[in-house]
């Protein structure tokens, strides 16, 4: 039985079969790498780097990483306040307006945003001391004014977060055991 | 997917399309990501990623105690006491925590439903009804029908809507609203209130003042489990241990099992059950001696060596407990329910009551009080009797009960069957239920109109007993309705005119407008608007200061009365004795973490259990976990043997609270109900005496039922069940 | 710790660090034994229930149980003191040398044993070398049984999972957990603190299971703080801790009944 398969396999049918295998294989896993570098579709391509550069505050729409973990996404309520304003959003020539927005805001429906800097659920991530500690949104999240569709600049995995960490508290020993402790992230 | 396709191959098939897919798309963002729904409108109270807390009432028994619960982004997450509110000061119990399984239970009735009567439970089967028409059926049973023949059967709470009911049959002429509970049915408050009555001239609820008394004596009262209210007399029973730095209160419990009340007693007397009234005297009998002087008749009449005998209790415990009890400053004796739910109830609860007056603690700290009235009333309202309930079921039978409203209350279980009550449904032309559950009586129902669960509902409940002062706790929604249910009170008031308000919370408002401005309030607020808000902050309205009633008793040692032992009913070799679990209570079954709560004295989970002396046992060649069937005069049982080693050997005992055969998928075909095996008999006061009760049992042989259970695994293994 | 026990002086240094700085207190002469505690931190830890079946095997996930023992024979029984029994968040844990990839590491922050859920790859080791007994192991997703569901078009809707903690994590099949001393809390009492320039009040906060103990049997706070009621309540005569002998160094005193 094995001993067919693998004279079938020395042949020419079997030698094609098992380069078409190793090609579909390659690129399968091409594609996958492939995808694991884009940024998810979003319900609206909402354009950061039109808002940012317009002047509006990060924390005037993500208000929460002052106070406490969850910087949080804005209510349709504050999308609408100037948006209902603005001619634009009712022109048919922007769909991503008045038809995405305007039609969400007329269902009366919360819109699905796919946020994309995120941490596993084992990572309990607060933002008020970071914000506390003097960085700027744009050390973490990069810089939004060149950022058409959100996505994230970086891996945050637990390296990155320790560099920083280890950096920030090199001159201070109490500091650096409290910024370096398990029980500070995961619980 | 086409009819060829049988169920095993479209398993089979989705099993491969799901692989697929997530092959193909593991890498991809959808994956990766998650979506996140952002308010539409936030409320400006609420800050992203913070949590806000509201203040209202636990529902999950009528002690009525403040509940501060978190909630985030619209969802309950955490259950916290309020500890501004007299009742449980910040405290909560395990069926106060498991609340939240309530509002989040997955077997919750999800909007009006008619149904056929007894067809199990399922949304896609039964007829769903939009409110319109759910209103418009209630407009029509109270609007087209005699009055007289209209029926409101609800909770033992005194809520709001309670006061609602009672108004709107007022307004139409119909009866008042009967409440019920088996935990009032336990407790056996008409007794414990019809002798206030006899001794006081007040039917009232005594008030034991546990925390400052230093000699404890309670005859079967579970005040740390489920009696009355168990938070407050717990916090009690903690200041009477540790309150005073100079002494530590003592505390004796008669009883017949080691109850989790009794596991905390310096001494547990176990007594023959029935005898509670006789010990109670002969107790007095002594201490009246002791102290010289008359000895009142009631005590004088006892027969020592009767009491011995029949009591099955040495006399030295007798003169030790009487010692104890004539040296203590402030001593006070407890009737609890097993006590008085007997055939002479009434006879031992007003023994105790003036072995108090012996004591001489009435208004005293450490003593008796009459809780005070509640706010809004002048007459205390008590939940039906067990007889009471007999004589709405008869007059159910005879069909004067056209249609039956039931809210807050599933008879089918909580009333002992031979009472006859799924009988007497079938009398009742219309059975509208406001259930928030499945359970059995709405099952056995015409239409289920769900109310709110009580996290998401308006409203206010009295506190009956448990504090000094009286409170009106009160009840906001946490989070917003999770499904199209609809408060009770908006129902009634859509369906009937009879009542001038538009809804609950103008309803509500006409309650609290009496409130508005009294002295010694715990806030002060000038008009209605003011008052409800703050109301809702603080989570109710109440007094200050104490408001106790010292009871005025004036010749309680006079009084004389015959005591005697207690009649039992039925044949059998056992005295039976349920008692309310103490981590289910009466409703908590269909919660999943109160189902995994162990038993406090046994560590028994998600089962009925048995109860047997070890000793007892072994002569019936009966072991752990093997199944015993109950047989008394009403009916009979069938549960797994739990030998205990803290339970007399004449006595067998069962908790009350699993046993449905409906209420969600939790608490469906889990264990026995005691309550099958209890027979119509009642003591003078018209409570069922239920602790009155023989039964024989009989092994069913080879048959074994594995109790899970928290202290030891032997049981479950089968290993080492031969030697023990 | 950092103490290398085989240095002379050693113990006393022991006995030097060994209140930490979170501690607790249990009044046994309190505890009415009505797992009010047991379930306030169910709800507050995202505990799973785990069923009849399970529950039979030992497998139930009590962070924190209620231990009865039985005295004697009837008539003279006599139910002991109700014992809280939780994890000990010992100074010396018998449970932190023997995993295996580290996942039950001392935090130097906070002197309590964490467990790292990611990290833990399910030996069990360490449940097996607590003497206490207070670690339980996740056999399953009992959370992620289709039997909690509801079926809302072909969907599995898990509606008791909207009570989930936020702050906690939910833990998945093959990983150890026990108390963690309601470190979330811990967190967010120091964070606001620190937003607002002070230290940690006593009683600022406590831990779910001291929040709802109705008889107040459960007191929590700061050790190091001989100012605090934790540690006045823990110098008392009746203060015992248990399983002293094997030197863990509990955190946990018990104030013995009577």
């Amino acid at each position: 039985m094995i001993r067919n398969f693998f004279e079938w396999v020395m042949g020419p049918m079997g030698r094609i079969a098992v380069l078409i295998t190793a090609l579909s294989l390659f690129s399968l896993t091409a594609f996958g790498i492939y995808q694991t570098q884009q940024p998810p579709d979003q319900p609206i391509e909402f354009t950061h780097k039109l808002h940012v550069g317009l002047g509006i505050q990060c924390l005037y729409c993500h208000p929460g990483a002052l106070r406490g973990p969850s910087p949080g996404l804005p209510t349709q309520t504050k999308c609408w306040g100037c948006h209902q304003q603005m001619e634009k959003t009712f022109d048919p020539n922007f769909p991503e307006l008045s038809e995405k927005l305007v039609g969400y805001i007329e269902r009366n429906e919360p819109i699905p945003w796919v946020p994309v800097a995120q941490v596993p659920d084992f990572v309990h991530f607060t933002h008020r001391p970071h914000i506390a500690a003097g960085l700027n949104c744009e050390n973490c999240h990069g810089d939004m004014t060149q950022v058409e569709i959100a996505e994230n600049p970086q891996v945050l995995n637990m390296g990155w977060c320790l560099n920083c960490h280890r950096e920030r508290a090199a001159n201070d020993p109490e500091k650096l055991v409290k910024l370096t402790d398990c029980g500070t992230c995961h619980y | 997917m086409s009819e060829n396709i049988s169920r095993r191959d479209f398993l089979k098939l989705a099993t491969v399309g799901a692989a697929t897919t997530a092959v193909l798309t593991g890498c991809g963002p959808a994956s990766r990501y998650i979506k996140r729904e952002p308010y539409m409108e936030m409320p400006e109270y609420t800050y992203n990623g913070l949590s806000t807390y509201y203040a209202t009432t636990c529902r999950e028994c009528a002690a009525g105690c403040g509940l501060i619960v978190r909630t985030m982004q619209g969802r309950a997450i955490k259950v916290e006491g309020n500890s501004n509110n007299p009742v449980n000061l910040g405290k909560t119990c395990a069926r106060g925590q498991a609340t939240l399984h309530g509002l989040y239970n997955p077997d919750r009735v999800q909007g009006p439903l008619k149904r056929t009567r007894g067809t199990p439970f399922d949304l896609r089967t039964n007829v769903s009804v939009t409110w319109d028409e759910a209103v418009q059926v209630v407009a029509d049973a109270i609007n087209n029908n005699n009055p007289s023949e209209v029926a409101f059967l609800l909770g033992m709470a005194p809520d709001h809507l309670f006061d609602l009911v009672s108004d709107l049959a007022n307004a139409i002429g119909a009866p008042a609203p009967i409440r019920y509970g088996a935990l009032s049915m336990f407790e056996a408050r008409a007794t414990l209130i019809k002798a206030s009555e006899n001794l006081f001239g007040t039917a009232a609820l005594p008030f034991f003042d546990i925390a400052n008394s230093d000699l404890v004596l309670s005859f079967g009262a579970n005040f740390l489990e489920t009696w009355l209210s168990p938070v407050a007399y717990t916090r009690g029973f903690a200041k009477m241990r540790r309150g005073n730095p100079k002494r530590r209160g003592h505390f004796i419990q008669f009883e017949s099992r080691i109850s989790q009340t009794a596991a905390k007693a310096d001494e547990w007397i176990p007594i023959r059950p029935g005898t509670e009234s006789l010990v109670a005297a002969a107790i007095g009998r002594l201490v009246a001696e002791a102290k010289g002087g008359a000895v009142s008749e009631v005590f004088a009449n006892v027969d020592l060596n009767e009491v011995l005998s029949s009591a099955d209790i040495k006399l030295e415990t007798l003169e030790h407990v009487a010692e104890m009890v004539g040296e203590a400053e402030s001593a006070i004796v407890i009737p609890g329910g097993s006590a008085l739910g007997l055939s002479n109830g009434l006879q031992t609860a007003e023994t105790i009551l003036t072995l108090n007056a012996l004591a001489d603690n009435f208004g005293k700290p450490g003593g008796v009080y009459l809780s005070p009235f509640l706010p809004n009333q002048d007459t205390y309202h008590r939940p039906a009797s067990a007889q009471e309930m007999a004589e709405f079921i008869e007059k159910m039978k005879s069909g004067d009960v056209k249609v039956l409203f039931v809210h807050g209350v599933n008879p089918l279980f909580e009333l002992p069957e031979s009472l006859g009550f799924a009988d007497a449904l079938g009398s009742v032309q219309e059975v509208i239920s406001f259930a928030v559950f499945p359970d059995e009586t709405a099952l056995a129902s015409d239409y289920i109109f769900p109310d709110h669960h009580g996290l998401e509902s308006w409203g206010y409940q009295r506190v009956a007993t448990g504090t000094e002062q009286s409170v009106l706790s009160g009840a906001q929604p946490v989070v917003s309705p999770n499904y199209d249910t609809r408060a009770t009170a908006d129902v009634l008031l859509a369906a009937s005119q009879a009542l001038p308000f538009k809804d609950e919370m103008e309803f509500l408002q006409s309650k609290f407008a009496s409130l508005v401005g009294q002295a010694d309030d715990s806030f002060s607020a000038p008009e209605i608007n003011t008052f409800t808000a703050y109301f809702q902050q603080h989570g109710g309205w109440w007094k200050k200061s104490s408001e106790l009633v010292s009871p005025s008793a004036t010749d309680t040692l006079g009084r004389n009365f015959a005591v005697e032992q207690a009649e039992f009913a039925g044949e059998g070799e056992f005295f039976f004795l349920p008692f309310v679990s103490p981590t289910l209570g009466e409703a908590g079954a269909n919660k999943p973490w109160l189902q995994e709560l162990p038993d406090p004295t046994t560590t028994v989970m998600w089962n009925t259990w048995v109860e047997m002396n070890p000793e007892t046992a072994h002569e019936l060649h009966i072991e752990n976990d093997d199944v015993v069937k109950i047989i008394s005069e009403a009916g009979e049982v069938e549960a797994p043997v739990y030998l205990y080693p803290a339970i007399r050997p004449d006595t067998i005992a069962m908790p009350f609270g699993q046993g449905h055969t409906a209420y969600g998928r939790y608490a469906a075909g889990r264990g026995a109900n005691p309550a099958k095996l209890l027979g119509q008999h009642f003591n003078e006061a018209g409570d069922l005496a239920f602790a009155g009760m023989r039964v024989r049992i009989e092994k069913i042989e080879g048959k074994k039922q594995m109790l899970s259970r928290l202290e030891s695994r032997i049981g479950v293994y089968n290993e080492g069940l031969e030697e023990h | 710790m950092g103490i290398d026990l085989n240095l002379v002086g050693a113990k006393g240094a022991i006995a030097e660090e060994a209140e930490g700085k979170w501690g607790m207190v249990i009044d046994q002469d309190l505890c009415t034994g009505c797992q009010a505690c047991v379930a306030a931190c169910a709800m507050e830890n995202n505990l799973s229930f785990v069923g009849e079946e399970d529950a039979g095997y030992g497998r139930t996930q009590h962070w924190i149980r209620i231990e009865r023992f039985w005295e004697g024979a009837y008539p003279e029984v006599k139910a002991t003191a109700f014992q809280p029994m939780l994890c000990q968040q010992c100074g010396h844990a018998p449970c932190e040398p023997v995993c295996p990839v580290f996942a039950t590491p001392h935090s130097p922050a906070q002197e309590i044993n964490l467990q790292v859920y990611n990290r833990c790859v399910g030996t069990r080791y360490c449940a097996n070398n607590c003497p206490y007994q207070v670690r339980s192991f996740n056999w399953r997703d009992y959370h992620l049984e289709p039997f909690h569901a509801n079926n809302v078009d072909g969907q599995l809707v898990y509606p008791l999972h909207n009570q989930f903690n936020p702050d906690v994590t939910v833990r998945r099949r093959g990983v150890m957990e026990k108390c963690t001393f309601c470190i979330q809390r811990i967190h967010q009492a120091e964070d606001k603190a620190k937003s607002e320039g002070r230290e940690v009040h006593d009683g600022e906060f406590t831990t779910a299971c001291a929040q709802a103990c109705p008889a107040n049997a459960i007191t929590f706070g700061r050790m190091d703080d001989h100012e605090s009621l934790v540690s006045q309540l823990a110098h008392q005569d009746r203060g015992i801790k248990h399983l002293e002998e094997l030197n863990t160094l509990p955190r946990i005193t018990y104030l013995k009944e009577g």
